[in-house]
């Protein structure tokens, strides 16, 4: 991973994905290969309305694409930029996990001297 | 998954007491996070960290002591600007969490803010590290807990 692939995920792309429909919305588009405002507020406890601009937050940070289908738009998700945000997430992740484990070992060989 | 905090948890066979001096001491956190740690730690406290050796790609990081709280709770701030009070928005959030469990102590980290302050400098440590090559940052580290572990058997 490098400096610049970071750089181009800016703080818009962080909220659009912390927000927990928004991620239903996207978990729901890849499952079932990308959907329609109608499809996804007929599997979310939410009115279409609130779909479509969810569906907009989604849209300008590129997180799915949009294609017109007669009067209705069909979004599929943008895996890569997806993978882009996920990648960073899991970096930060995996960080403290290796920091915990050491703290696991200092503390746990400091307990054990103190036995001795 | 919240996608604006990191939650880990982690058992420790160790007291609440022991765990509580490795994550808050500055001569410790030197021994699992940063090169170098400057604080004291206690509530209010101000320094900062340093990561990488002395010289021109070492980068030094603010830190602030926002709760410490023997053997419970360690909390701090980092990465705000350094002439500025850490305050939420401007700051990453690490919290400490120890709960006596059994022979040993349950420690919870939650680390928070990413969402307000957005990526970039977050990942400074994981970049750093990334310019470095792994075994010229880890391998000496790997020495010296070989050498804790020789001294116990």
């Amino acid at each position: 991973m490098t400096a610049a692939v970071l750089d181009r995920i800016d703080d818009d792309l962080w909220s659009a994905i912390g927000d927990p429909t928004r991620r239903r919305m996207v978990d729901l588009l890849l499952a079932d290969g990308g959907g329609t405002a109608t499809t996804l507020s007929d599997q979310l406890p939410v009115t279409q309305q609130a779909v479509a601009k969810h569906l907009a937050v989604l849209d300008r940070v590129a997180l799915v694409r949009v294609t017109p289908i007669g009067r209705e738009k069909r979004y599929r998700v943008d895996e890569a930029q997806l993978a882009r945000a996920v990648t960073q997430l899991t970096a930060v992740g995996s960080a403290w996990d290796a920091r915990l484990q050491r703290i696991k070992r200092i503390a746990e060989s400091i307990q054990q001297t103190k036995k001795h | 998954m919240e996608f604006g905090t990191i939650e880990r948890e982690i058992f420790v066979e160790a007291s609440p007491e022991v765990v509580f001096e490795v994550v808050s001491s500055p001569s410790h956190l030197q021994q699992w996070w940063p090169d170098e740690a400057h604080y004291e730690p206690v509530a209010g406290s101000k320094g900062d960290i340093v990561f990488g050796q002395h010289g021109n790609d070492a980068a030094m990081v603010a830190f602030t002591v926002v709760e410490a709280r023997p053997p419970r709770t360690f909390s701090f701030r980092w990465t705000h600007p350094a002439e500025e009070p850490a305050v939420p928005g401007n700051s990453l959030f690490v919290t400490f969490d120890l709960t006596p469990s059994g022979n040993g102590t349950l420690l919870k980290m939650t680390e928070s803010g990413f969402r307000e302050m957005g990526w970039d400098i977050a990942l400074l440590e994981q970049q750093y590290n990334d310019h470095v090559t792994g075994w010229d940052y880890y391998l000496p580290r790997l020495v010296s807990y070989a050498a804790t572990a020789r001294v116990q058997q």
